[in-house]
């Protein structure tokens, strides 16, 4: 792709990076567009693996990471994650990024001619998955694992090895009734094609008697197996006394074998079993399909589970409270015990429930509690594992690890009531009433012709009973969903099955929370008091730190001048002197204690604060000259968003950990009412209002924080953004990848455009059953007919879902 | 037409073979990943030791 675009303008095609065919900056002297493609080249190349440049299918720019995966090696991982072979040998199992085309799937798979000691690795590509095997003695998972980085496949520990177990076990047992039922349709098209052929051209009684005998060998044992799936659910159904569309569907197909069975036997009366056998094949086809597809969604949901960290920088030995000295090593997160010393750098979450032993940095707590402002923290502070820390590395004494910690804790209640009450299908709600319809038609026409004769009357309702079956009513939904739930994918929204779609078709309450999903999640500059010219002051004050109000100075302004004498005092300001001025900049109290202020300044301070932003004094050679409003902004697509959810028929709440008077300033931008909008809510006060709104509807939770996650269990459907916390997207029942509200609107849309295409086709299968019901009950039915018009009731199902205009 | 009575069983014995063979790729595995074979046959072969 990239190859012809470049070929379509010449100016890109004169300096494209060799390895990912983007173009090369200006300025850039190389023939790669940047150090990781330079890099993975290089790697590549040394080991004589150009063949990757010729079978590569589409190519993008490569990333590597400098990590030595010494966590790898550690006893605790390897008793987790590796496995003994009797060869001698060890397995493991690697999540790799980026695995997209035959190249990737070449270039990992020839690691053993790279690495001595590696025995064997297989790419499963659906599953992004590599299986390896190697030498113990010779090389080390360590090794392969900064192998595959250097490639440009960025390795991580692969954790549903039984999950994956469990659903193989499902895929293979679903694929041998698939192969059953094909084997069996196929066969007995070709004897009813005879038997067919026999009625128009005269066949002798015997040849027609064996065909059919030949017939009920091959569809009995055939479908009895095949349809197991159907009678398994519709008996499940019974017992549970709840209707499911196996149930008419069972019936249908026992009746169908039953009698046709009893007609070869008796010798005469008619035998469905060509149309029954292509009913069971075109229904497994659909639900094997489905299941591929929901396969395909959670295993992009679990690669995400994945890239979240599971290794922590442990301190081993004499601890000294300088924290430039002592050297971290990598362990995975379950080698971790309280007591140890862990240290978490600039950017990363953190790993254990702890206390802070040295450094003093910012903690963004909004994914626990939703707070959008960084806290500060200093040695002695408590911290939470599932915080990120911001600002400066901190070295944290870890007193609660894995389940103990207060995440850990979320998750065990999480997973105590995300087993939803399963929903009343529309489907299974319509079959309910057919089973009813059906049997009282039949058993009407049981009585109505056994005033004739009741041979007659039992061959007409049985008729009935197989003509009927609500093959087409089955395939609708499926295919439906199908269609949606991969557009849906293509489009960046993951959706984990087919119950999450009719949950959000149908609109209800639908609680947002701030962060993250209606505002950036950044802090920004919104508003500016005073000297316009103080901003760039205030930038070059700040160009150093890494404090996300430092960043938003930043990115307000450019610098002034290059700053010196930069004093940081974390939780307080800055002080540098830039262009021969003193600049502080800083929270106003501690401005204040240096530097004048005015009544005017004073006046400005309280307003900003007021309206939920958060105040910061420019000072300027010892006068505060200027304050700063910083907040979340608000994203450019919200406002349309939420206009289009109200549109479609949803009540859009505002529910968030934040401070009150931030939610306020947020729901009055977007024109949501004051009454709508609850600040401060704990994680339980969340589930309290939804659970409180579930009363009244539908309840769907957006949200990406592990505060919203037990919001998200507890709702109808829970709605994670990209960027979640591990827990959120595992609550979820979709996840989009990109963290806007706006996709939120397009899933809702498509949702219900699903529904709409799932009814048409409900109007379009009962429409046929009622011609056929009519037939047979009128004694009219004929197997010719009942054959034609079955796959033909499907054909217009598979049309109509395919037209579909869900997630277009 | 009697031969029809030998075939016939013949046939759906074959049939049934076909559908053991089935059975028995999907239970050895062969089936489990379908995105990935049909890319490798795009490998060249090893290229022979130069020299």
């Amino acid at each position: 792709m990239n190859a012809a675009r470049a070929a379509d303008s010449p100016a890109v095609a004169e300096a494209s990076c060799v390895h990912c065919s983007l173009p090369v900056p200006a300025g850039r002297r190389s023939a790669f567009c940047c150090a990781g493609c330079e890099v993975v080249h290089g790697a590549i190349a040394a080991h004589g693996l150009d063949q990757f440049y010729r079978l590569r299918e589409a190519s993008a720019p490569a990333h590597t990471t400098e990590h030595d995966y010494r966590e790898l090696d550690d006893p605790a991982f390897q008793r987790l994650h590796v496995r003994g072979g009797n060869d001698g040998r060890a397995h493991a199992s690697l999540y790799l990024e980026d695995l997209r085309c035959a190249a990737c799937v070449w270039l990992v798979e020839s690691a053993p001619r790279c690495l001595p000691g590696v025995a064997e690795v297989r790419v499963d590509l659906g599953r992004s998955r590599a299986d390896v095997s190697w030498d113990p003695a010779a090389t080390s998972l360590a090794a392969i694992a900064r192998h595959f980085d250097r490639i440009g496949h960025i390795p991580y520990p692969y954790r549903a090895l039984d999950r994956d177990a469990l659903r193989r076990r499902e895929d293979r047992a679903l694929l041998v009734k698939l192969g059953v039922a094909g084997a069996s349709v196929g066969n007995l098209m070709l004897l009813g094609i005879a038997l067919y052929a026999g009625l128009f051209g005269g066949m002798s009684w015997a040849d027609t008697s064996f065909f059919r005998w030949v017939s009920m060998c091959v569809a009995v044992p055939g479908l009895g197996f095949a349809a197991t799936p159907f009678f398994r659910t519709a008996l499940g159904a019974l017992r549970a006394r709840r209707l499911h569309l196996d149930l008419p569907l069972s019936i249908g197909i026992l009746a169908g074998l039953v009698w046709g069975s009893a007609n070869v036997i008796r010798g005469v009366g008619e035998i469905y079993f060509d149309s029954l056998a292509m009913l069971v094949f075109l229904l497994l086809v659909a639900r094997w399909i489905v299941l591929r597809h929901q396969r395909r969604a959670s295993t992009a949901a679990e690669l995400l589970l994945s890239l979240t960290p599971s290794r922590a920088h442990r301190i081993d030995g004499e601890h000294e409270t300088d924290v430039a000295i002592d050297v971290p090593i990598d362990v995975p997160i379950e080698a971790i015990v309280p007591g140890d010393l862990v240290r978490v750098r600039v950017g990363e979450v953190i790993p254990v429930d702890g206390v802070v032993h040295a450094g003093r940095s910012a903690i963004d707590v909004g994914l626990l509690t939703g707070e959008s402002r960084p806290v500060d923290v200093a040695p002695g502070a408590e911290l939470h594992a599932g915080t990120l820390n911001v600002a400066a590395p901190l070295d944290v004494r870890a007193t609660a690890v894995g389940e103990l910690t207060r995440v850990g804790k979320l998750v065990a209640s999480i997973e105590a009531m995300s087993a939803k009450a399963p929903i009343e299908r529309l489907v299974d709600r319509i079959a309910g009433r057919f089973v009813v319809v059906v049997s009282s038609l039949a058993a009407l026409t049981f009585v109505g012709w056994s005033l004739r004769s009741v041979a007659l009357g039992a061959e007409c309702a049985m008729a009935l009973l197989i003509v009927t079956c609500p093959c087409a009513l089955a395939l609708a939904t499926p295919l439906a969903v199908t269609v949606a739930l991969g557009r849906a994918a293509r489009r960046g929204v993951l959706i984990k099955g087919a119950d999450a779609l009719e949950r959000l078709a149908t609109p209800g309450t639908l609680f947002v929370d701030k962060t993250g999903t209606l505002t950036a999640g950044e802090l920004a500059v919104v508003s500016w008091r005073g000297d316009l010219g103080a901003a760039a002051l205030a930038a070059a004050a700040e160009a150093g730190s890494n404090h996300p109000i430092a960043r938003a100075l930043c990115a307000h302004s450019e610098p002034a001048a290059p700053a010196g004498d930069v004093r940081e005092e974390l939780g307080r300001g800055i002080r540098a002197r830039v262009n021969g001025r003193d600049v502080l900049v800083g929270a106003p109290p501690w401005v204040g204690q240096s530097a004048r202020s005015q009544p005017a300044i004073d006046g400005w301070i309280a307003e900003l604060a007021e309206r939920g932003e958060t105040p910061i004094a420019i000072a300027c050679n010892g006068v505060i000259v200027a304050v700063a409003g910083l907040a979340d902004p608000v994203r450019p697509d919200a406002q349309a968003a939420l206009a289009e959810l109200a549109r479609l028929g949803w009540h859009v709440r505002v529910l968030s950990g934040d401070d009150v008077r931030v939610v306020e300033r947020v729901g009055a931008a977007l024109g949501v009412p004051r009454a709508h909008c609850q600040g401060a809510a704990s994680p339980e006060d969340k589930v309290t209002a939804v659970v409180a709104a579930r009363a009244r509807g539908p309840v769907v939770m957006v949200g990406d924080g592990v505060n919203d996650a037990a919001a998200m269990a507890a709702a109808s459907a829970g709605i994670a953004v990209s960027g979640a916390a591990e827990i959120a997207i595992e609550a979820a029942d979709v996840y989009l990848r990109s963290p806007s509200i706006g996709e939120v609107a397009a899933t809702a849309a498509g949702a219900q455009a699903t529904l709409t295409t799932i009814r048409r086709n409900l109007r379009f299968s009962l429409a046929y059953n009622l011609v056929a019901g009519a037939l047979a009950i009128s004694g009219l039915i004929h197997p010719l007919i009942a054959a034609a018009v079955m796959p033909l009731s499907s054909l217009t199902v598979l049309a109509s879902s395919l037209r579909s205009k869900a997630f277009r | 037409m009697s031969v029809l009575y030998l075939i016939l069983p013949l046939a759906l014995a074959i049939a049934g073979l076909a559908v053991g063979a089935f059975v028995w790729t999907v239970r050895s595995g062969q089936l489990d990943d379908v995105d990935t074979p049909p890319r490798r046959i795009l490998f060249d072969d090893e290229p022979r030791e130069t020299r």
